[in-house]
Formats: structure tokens, sequence, C-alpha cells
């Protein structure tokens, strides 16, 4: 039954995946491009992301706080060895935090922003240590004797020496713990495999607690048996809370303003602008020519020369060559080799990003 | 260009800590952690809610209620202390004997270095050591073969291992595969070595160190170990430079390896260097299978009730598949076991009378069960309860605890009965206690049983309806019986034997078995009789024997039978079981296995199901605009093929954003044409730049969640989808 149960799975998802597939082929294919949407201005767009009016403002409120009730769950878990791993669409940094500034007080907790491009994990361990050093100073001399003396600043460790000081031995009835709050353990500052391994061993230290929040679908390839089984030793939590990712989503570009159109064409027409008005009437020519002649691959460089030359733009092959290099160099133009051997030259724009370039120049 | 966008003064809600890669929230406040201490391990500051169900208005019951919280605290911590240590025990014990072999070979290989001479003091610290004939640099191996390709069950063996041979008097240094990556060269195994073995004082990577320090005079009465947890995934270079390296200074520091090796004894031919091979002289030692080590491990932690906390049946289905098709490692179950403990403790009120229910040296001290004093009410509302309240409830309440306590000893004691009359047919416990705890079952036997009593004389015939019955489910228990039945005699006085064991201090089977027993001696010593006479009478005797063991035969899988029947009552058949039994499978399975990929799909695809809000929740998944951003977008996404063009795919979340809400005009979702769309009526407080920003940062949402593939250089008008289906 149960066999039959995961076949049916299976053949459920490969059916979906290839319904997509030929949806995609067979179906009008629309080839409608962003160029089409009447586009705003970047920075319009951007401070618009910024004011977008909350929907469901009171709802989402009362999901965060439903989930109050779990804090002490939670807790109980996370002292009895688990780690917590909190999953589900929505940003829950504020949930997190908010968690561990109520609930976890009477421990140090660390915050970590996995969504940030670059952690320095050494530097955090290095904290980690010294806030447990803090703490361990205040316990009574006898359950921590033997600690106090060989103390070199935590600065100068290496992360071997940070691993094995946070990974202590617990004083019998007093338990002196760290929680690591990792935002977006699968973040990019994060995601790489040794970050994950480094991670993973700081996990395990027995002063340690990691609480990280999760949002990628495919965050658990990151880890091996070992490092869910025994380092991390995850409970999972599905909490949803449909807040925005404010700022998990501000180092994503926006799809409507970079890569797109609007975007090269602004920044073609700026370059452009600071060059000579020879330069332009070069850039000029050769942009003519392609939407002349939309099926060739390109304008030779002997052509370009000539046409150049019939209207007084340069006067030697060396002039056309500089302007042509300050051209790659900024990308407007770049060289392909034509059908018959002969390299050529073409502006990497769509015909309507150039018709609209040249209105601009 | 990130940082100058995270620069911008227009993003609100965003301070300094945000944008820090990490920062201490806060320090544990010192206060509090006295008044800790003083409450065993619970933490007292979070306002405890955990009792639901109990919590009423009487401010009394508010402080039971915190006093049954710390027992449960407490009980909790009781269980899982036994449960760990009885874990730690059954796999230790498992491990001596190859332990002490290996200690053994330790000692003689040590032995036999020594015995070849030591270097004096100022050879041994010169720079390089003296190079003397090729056979002197053999370096004794142990290849420990783990039967498992799942190294994660054997890290703790070799930690073990190396506790094992440090208290005999070696010096060990545990190395793992991380140790020998390639990356860090031989460098990294050599820090981690001298680490090890120096104590951590010196970080260097320089052997001579190590050497001058093996010189010193304490330190050289004793051998050095070196443990290579998981030979197969190191890397095959550095792993055998380490070895060339060892076997250069092998006689100044007499280095012994213990590698670890998944399946195969050809493992050092294939991951290292012919050079380092020749180097090495192995001996071959085994780990018990981890089938075996499951089997204990579950009857040990699971079939006798060790710490009073039990699974229901559910549950064990659960585990058992867990481990059949899923993960297949001793590690993933033992961490079900406690996620279903700690679970257990924290949604059972009743919990807290755990103790003294199963607790057998509370009992004889002469205290009274606490499940009779405690909480006679609450106890009594428990399902399991309502069908014996025939009789006076007090009585009922006392006689509970101890009832359960007898019903569970003889459960076990069957199910073990029954696990060593199918070892011989490779019937693994896991499977057999999954079947011994399905109450179905045992309630259909029962009836049947009822029914066919005057059969008993005839198991054959009562076993073909049992069979079936058993069949149905997979029925490893019939299976098993129906085998007991053709067993040879010399089998079968085994298994009298082992059931003799078994079955010591249960009265109720112990006495059948042993009159079973006698019946068999009694044939037994026929057997011996004959040897001396004719051929032909003993061949006719032969026949007589093949009878009458055939008759034991049937005797003995009757008696099984019947235990079965009688006293096999599965845990969640017996009254009060709710306290000490965790049945609820679910919370257990989301608690382990979280399933993103589907999990974050539904939460896209049925956003209104949690946020509960009036407006979105009629609309029954067709797209209007009052739905969550994202949610919206992603069901829009649904109707694209793999590939979704952007620019359909925002006219579509456009035209129902500009929907009017109030006119209830459900187009179906199916024609999104744009253009009539869009000359509905505007509300007018849209502004296309702020549709142009939720639709960008929907986009964004569902990147972070992985569920999208940007736009790429070839296909820059599309992003793609990525699951399809949950």
């Amino acid at each position: 039954m149960e066999d039959n149960d995961i076949d049916e799975e299976e053949f459920e998802f490969s059916r979906n995946y290839f319904l997509a597939k030929e949806s995609g082929k067979s179906g009008k294919k629309s080839a409608r491009k962003i160029s089409e949407i009447d586009l705003v201005d970047e920075q319009d767009l951007r401070a618009e992301v910024s004011n977008i009016e909350p929907k469901h403002e009171k709802e989402i409120a009362s999901l965060i706080n439903s989930y109050k009730s779990l804090y002490n769950e939670w807790v109980f878990e996370l002292r009895y060895g688990f780690g917590l791993l909190m999953y589900g669409f929505g940003s829950k940094k504020t949930l997190l935090e908010d968690f561990a500034s109520t609930a976890l007080t009477e421990y140090n907790v660390i915050v970590v922003n996995g969504y940030l491009q670059s952690i320095n994990l050494k530097q955090v361990a290095m904290a980690m240590a010294e806030v447990l050093w803090d703490e361990l100073k205040m316990q009574p001399r006898s359950t921590s004797g033997g600690l106090l003396k060989d103390q070199q600043p935590f600065n100068s460790r290496s992360m071997d020496d940070l691993i094995a000081f946070l990974d202590g031995p617990h004083a019998a009835e007093n338990e002196c713990l760290v929680c690591l709050v990792i935002h977006n353990i699968d973040g990019p500052g994060l995601r790489d495999s040794d970050t994950q391994h480094l991670l993973a061993r700081i996990a395990a230290c027995s002063h340690v607690r990691v609480v990280a929040s999760m949002d990628h679908v495919n965050a658990p390839l990151l880890w091996d048996k070992k490092m869910v089984h025994v380092q991390f030793n995850w409970c999972w939590h599905h909490v949803p809370t449909f807040a925005p990712y404010k700022i998990e989503g501000v180092f994503h570009p926006l799809i409507l303003a970079h890569g797109g159109t609007s975007q090269s064409v602004k920044t073609a027409s700026i370059v452009l602008q600071s060059l000579t008005p020879n330069a332009q009437s070069v850039f000029k020519v050769l942009a003519q020519h392609q939407l002349a002649h939309p099926d060739e691959e390109g304008m030779g460089i002997d052509a370009l020369f000539t046409s150049c030359r019939e209207r007084f733009l340069v006067s030697s092959l060396v002039t056309l060559n500089s302007h042509l290099t300050e051209f790659k160099d900024h990308e407007l133009v770049k060289i392909r080799r034509h059908s018959d051997g002969q390299d050529c030259l073409y502006i990497p724009l769509s015909k309507d990003a150039l018709e609209k370039l040249q209105l601009d120049l | 260009m990130a940082p100058s966008a995270a620069d911008d003064l227009s993003l609100p809600h965003i301070s300094d800590n945000d944008l820090k890669p990490f920062f201490v929230l806060h320090k544990g406040s010192t206060r509090q952690q006295h008044i800790k201490k003083s409450v065993g391990s619970t933490s007292r500051n979070v306002k405890v809610n955990l009792s639901s169900s109990l919590a009423a208005s009487h401010e009394a019951e508010v402080v039971g209620d915190q006093l049954h919280e710390n027992l449960r605290m407490k009980n909790f911590h009781n269980a899982w202390v036994k449960i760990e240590s009885t874990i730690k025990d059954v796999l230790h014990n498992i491990n001596a004997d190859v332990f002490n072999e290996i200690d053994g070979w330790v000692h003689k290989s040590f032995g036999a270095i020594c015995s070849s001479g030591k270097p004096d003091t100022n050879k041994a610290t010169c720079s390089y050591p003296i190079v003397t004939d090729v056979t002197a640099k053999q370096i004794f191996t142990a290849l420990v073969v783990m039967n498992n390709m799942e190294f994660v069950d054997d890290l703790q063996t070799f930690a073990d291992l190396g506790i094992h041979l440090q208290s005999h008097g070696c010096h060990v240094a545990n190395l793992s595969s991380v140790d020998f990556s390639a990356k860090n060269g031989i460098g990294g195994c050599l820090k981690s070595l001298s680490r090890q073995i120096l104590k951590g004082s010196i970080d260097a990577a320089d052997i001579s160190i190590l050497a001058s320090w093996y010189m010193e005079q304490e330190n050289s009465k004793q051998p050095v170990v070196v443990i290579v947890e998981d030979m197969d995934r190191c890397s095959g270079p550095v792993l055998s430079d380490f070895i060339l390296m060892l076997s250069e200074w092998v006689i100044k520091i007499p280095v012994l390896l213990i590698l670890g090796v998944a399946t195969t004894l050809d493992a050092p031919k294939s991951v290292l260097s012919s050079k380092a091979v020749q180097h090495l002289s192995p001996f071959k030692f085994f780990l018990g299978s981890p089938a075996d080590r499951l089997d204990a491990v579950i009857e040990a932690v699971l079939v006798k009730p060790c710490s009073g906390f039990l699974v229901g049946h559910k549950v064990a289905a659960f585990i058992r598949n867990c481990f059949l098709r899923q993960d297949g490692t001793l590690t993933s179950l033992v961490r079900a076991v406690k996620m279903a403990i700690v679970q257990h403790f924290l949604m059972e009120p009743l919990s807290f009378t755990v103790k003294g229910l199963l607790d057998e040296e509370v009992t004889q001290s002469g205290e009274p069960t606490s499940l009779a004093e405690a909480c006679p009410k609450q106890a009594l509302d428990l399902p399991s309860c309502m069908r014996i309240l025939s009789e006076p409830k007090t009585e009922a309440l006392l006689g509970g605890a101890s009832k359960m306590k007898e019903f569970l000893n003889l459960w076990s004691c069957v199910v073990l009965c029954l696990y060593d009359a199918g070892k011989n047919q490779k019937a693994t416990l896991l499977d057999l206690y999954y079947e011994a705890l399905d109450p179905k079952l045992y309630n259909l036997r029962h009836s049947e049983y009822l029914e066919s009593q005057p059969d008993s004389q005839r198991p054959s015939s009562n076993h073909g309806l049992h069979g079936q019955s058993f069949r149905n489910k997979g029925g490893l228990i019939g299976h098993t019986i129906r085998q007991v039945r053709d067993l040879p005699p010399a089998a079968l006085f085994q298994l009298l034997e082992k059931w003799i064991k078994q079955t010591d201090g249960v009265n109720e089977i112990h006495e059948k078995v042993k009159e079973l027993q006698l019946q068999e001696k009694f044939e037994d010593d026929n057997l011996k009789e004959p040897a001396n006479r004719s051929r032909r009478q003993t061949i006719r005797n032969n026949g007589n024997l093949d009878k009458r063991t055939k008759e034991l035969n049937q005797k003995a899988a009757a008696l099984i039978s019947s235990m079965a029947r009688e006293h096999m009552q599965p845990i969640e058949c017996i009254p009060f079981h709710e306290i000490v039994c965790f049945k609820n499978v679910d919370k257990l399975q989301a608690a382990l296995l979280g399933d993103p990929r589907r999990r974050f799909q539904l939460d896209l695809l049925e956003c209104h199901s949690f946020l509960k809000c009036s407006c979105c929740s009629k609309s029954c998944n067709v797209p209007i605009s009052s739905m969550h951003d994202t949610t919206l977008m992603y069901t829009l996404a649904q109707e694209h093929g793999d590939l979704i063009n952007l620019h359909d795919w925002y006219q579509s979340f456009r035209s129902i954003i500009f929907q009017r809400p109030v006119k209830e005009r459900h187009r179906s979702k199916s024609s999104p044409s744009p253009k009539k769309r869009k000359t509905t009526t505007e509300p007018q407080n849209i502004t296309e730049a702020s549709v142009q920003a939720r639709f960008c940062r929907a986009v964004t949402e569902l990147q972070i969640t992985g569920l999208l593939r940007m736009p790429s250089k070839r296909r820059p008008d599309y992003v793609q989808r990525v699951a399809f289906g949950l």
C-alpha cells in the first residue's frame, strides 16, 4: 500500500514536471519583453518598494503572536540539546529576536545576520567565547577553577582553540549557554559548504545552542547526515509568518530595475554622453547600421571605417580603434566572428533598446 | 551595489544591528541564575503555560500545575538519562569484545616495535631520522571494518574506542576525514594530531616536536595510537603522505594506525598510493553489524520498559519507516526516540505521574504510587480508562499502575520469546516490535481466540486463521509461530533454553515453558539410548521419534501462540497508557523531518488558512487583489510552464491588483486577458509605480525561497520555475 503511495507520488511529481515543460513549449509561448512594460525610474521604484502598503497587517501580527505560546516548548527543546530550525514562508527575523529576548533571557544570545553578503565566522566564534568567558568568570571559583588561569586573549587564538573552549566541560549544576540566533542560515553569506561545516562544529559544542531560520526550499542539501543528526540536531518548526522579507530582500536586485533593458539603455546613454561628439557619432553609425540590417551579425571594421571617414568622423584607423577600445571597455560594443571569417562589431542591445538609445542621443 | 542600496535612507525599520554581520543581543542575566538553580533545571522566568488543558481559574490549581510542570521536567530528565545510559551500555557491550581484541593487538604490536630496539635521545632529536632498512618502516595497522556505509553511526564507536585505549595506557588521537582534506594538506592532520597528543599546548605542525615529546621519560612507555574514523572519505594523497611520513619516523615514535573502513578491506588499495600501502602491515577487525546493534538498542530501550516511556504503534511504524526507507542509521533512530520523549513530556499533562508508575524501586520502598494520590480525576478521563469504569474508581486507579507494569512485562517477555524463535529466520526485532504493538491485530486475535477456544488443541487450523490475519499486515508473528513447528529437535531444545531464561520471573509463562522443556528432555534421553540397537530398529524408532518431536514442536508452537494471544497486550490496549505512551506521530514527524519544499509551497498556495482573514478565504484559490502579493504571484505562476514570461506575469498581476474587489465578477483564472482588464476602472490610490514595486518585491521573496530562478543572459525576459507539484 505504502509503496504504491510512494510510486504514485513520484509519478505525480514527474508528470507535473513534464506537463510544465510541455505547456512551456506547445502553448502560445509568449515572447513579450520586459521592456514592453512602461517601467518607472529605478530611483522611484526603490522608493516605492520601501513604501509598499502592508496587507493583512493585523492577521500577520496575530499569527506571529500565536507562536508565543510555543516559546516554552522551544526553550525546552533547546535546553535538551536540539537546535531549532524555523522554516515557513515569511520573514522570521522579528519572531526569532522576540523569542530570544523574551524567552532566552537567562542565556547569552548572539545574533548572526545570514542574509548579509559576507560573514566572518571566526569573529562570531570569538564573540561567543568572550561572552561565555565573561559568564564563567562570574561563577563561584570552585566550579570553574582550572579554566581561569591559562587565558590568552581570544583574538589571537585559532578557530580550533575557540571551538575547544566553547566545547568545554559544564559546571555540574549550572549551565552557561551561548545561544546563536542565525537569521537565514541558508543566506548568501553562509551558503558555502566550508562555512556550514564550521557552523555545525560550533553548534555541536556543549556550551552552544543554535536557533536558525531557513528560507530556501533546498537548504537541507547543505547538510550531510553527521551535521543533521549529530551536530545541529535539528528540531524543525514550521512557522510561516507571511511578514515581508524587508531586510533580507534588500540585497537582491529588483527584477524590473536591474538587468532589464531600461537599465542598459540608461547606462549606455550615460557613458555615451561622457564621450566626445565624434565618438558618439561613430557609435550612431554603428547603431544605424545594426538597425538597418537586423539580420546581419554585425558590421565589419573596414566597413565602419569607410563610412566614418566618409562623414569626416575619423581620419585614420588608429583614431577609430581608440574609440572602439573605449566602447569595448564599457561593453557598448562587442566583437564576434562573422560567418565569412571576418571580425565584426555589434552592439549588445535589443532593437527597441537601441531605438530608445538613439532618441536619447 | 548592494551596500549602496542599504545606505538608502528611504528604507525604514532597518537598524544598525540589521546590517552588522553579528551582534550580541543580550548577555545571560546572572540575576536569574540563582533562582533557576533551585528548581531543577527548568526555566521559570517564562510563564509556564504548557498544560493548557488543565489551565483553570483557581489559583491553587495554577500552583499545582507549576508543581506538576516541575515534576514533568524532572521525569523527562530522569527518563532520558536512563535511556541514554541504557543505549550507551548496550553499545558498549556489543563493542566490548572487539575493543579488547584491538587493545590486545595494540600492546602486542607495541612490544614488537620496542623489541627491535629504540634509538637513544641524541639520535632521535636530530632533524631527520636515521634511515634503517625498509622492513623497519612498517606501520602496524588495524583495519576496522564497520559493515556499514553510514559512518555517522560509528563516530561514537571510534570515540569510545579512543577512550577505551586511553584507559589502557595509550596515547590516542582521533582524526577524521575533515583533518585529511586536500585543502589543508598534510599540515592539517599533523596539527590536529599534535593538538590531541600534546594536549593543545602547541599549534605548530612539526613532527619533530612530537618525537622529542615522545622521548621524554614517562611518555615513551606507551604506544601512540592514531585512529582515522572514516578512511573512505579521506583525501587519498594527504593520507598517503601522512602514512609515508609516519613510516619515516616509526622507530622514534612507535605509531599504530587504526583505520575505519566502511565495507571492504580493499579500501586502502583504492584510497592510498601503492607506496603508502607498502608501509602498512594490516590486521583486520570486524565491528558488529548495524542490524544487530539496532536490535539490541530496541530491545533494551523500547521493548523492555526501562524508563517509563514507550511509543505507540503508529510512532513505531514511523520510526521503522524512517529506518528502512529514509535513513538507515541508528543515530537517527535514537534521535527519533529522544524527540518523541521530549514531545511526550511537553504534551501530556499527566506525564508528571510517570515516576512511580513504572519505577520499581519506588513501589518497593512502600511509597504509594503517585498516580493514585496525585491526580485521580484527570487520569480517569483518559479515553483508555473509559472502558474499565465499571470498576470502582479508586480501585481502578490503585490497580492501574501495577497492572500496567504487569501487562508490560508480559508483553515484552512474549515479544522477546518470539524474537528468539524468529532469529533463525532473520526476523528483525524492529519488525516484530512494530507488529506486536498493533492494537488492531491484538483485538482481532482476541475475538478469534474466544470463538475458537475449543480448537486450541489443534493449533494448525488456528494458525491458518491467524496466519491470514497476520499475513495481511506482513504477518511476521504468525510466520514465526509457524516456523516453530518446523524446527529440528536440537534447535527447538536451544529455543526452549532461551525461553526459560527469557521468562524468568514471569510466572504465568515460565511454568509452561518448563513443563515443555521436561518433555523435551525426556525425548532427548530416548534419542540417545538406541545408539547400540540394530539398524532396523533405529529406523523404526526414528519414525516414532519424528512423530514425537513433531508433537513437541506442535506443543511449543501452541504455547507460543497462546502466549501471543493471551499475554501480548499492546501498550495501547492498557488503561492509563496515555501517561507513558507517546502516540502523536504527526508531531514527531514534523519535528524530525521538515519538508520545506512542500511546506513553503503550501504556505504560498493556501495562505488564507494561516492568516484567517475574512477577505481572501472565500475566494478558494481564485486569485483576487486582497491576497498577499507573493502568494498571489505564486498562484498566478502555477498557470505557466517551466518558464514564466515576466511581461505576461506582470500584466496578469497588475490586472488582478486593479480589479475592483467589490464587484464579484468571478472570472475564471484561466483567462487573464490583460487588455480587457486594463479597461476596468482603476482604484485611484494605486499607482503604476507601486504595482511595479509590489511585483518586484514578490519576485524577490520568491527568489529568497528558492522557488524561482532569475532571468539569465540567454533568457532575459523569463524566470524559471523550480518546483512542480508539491
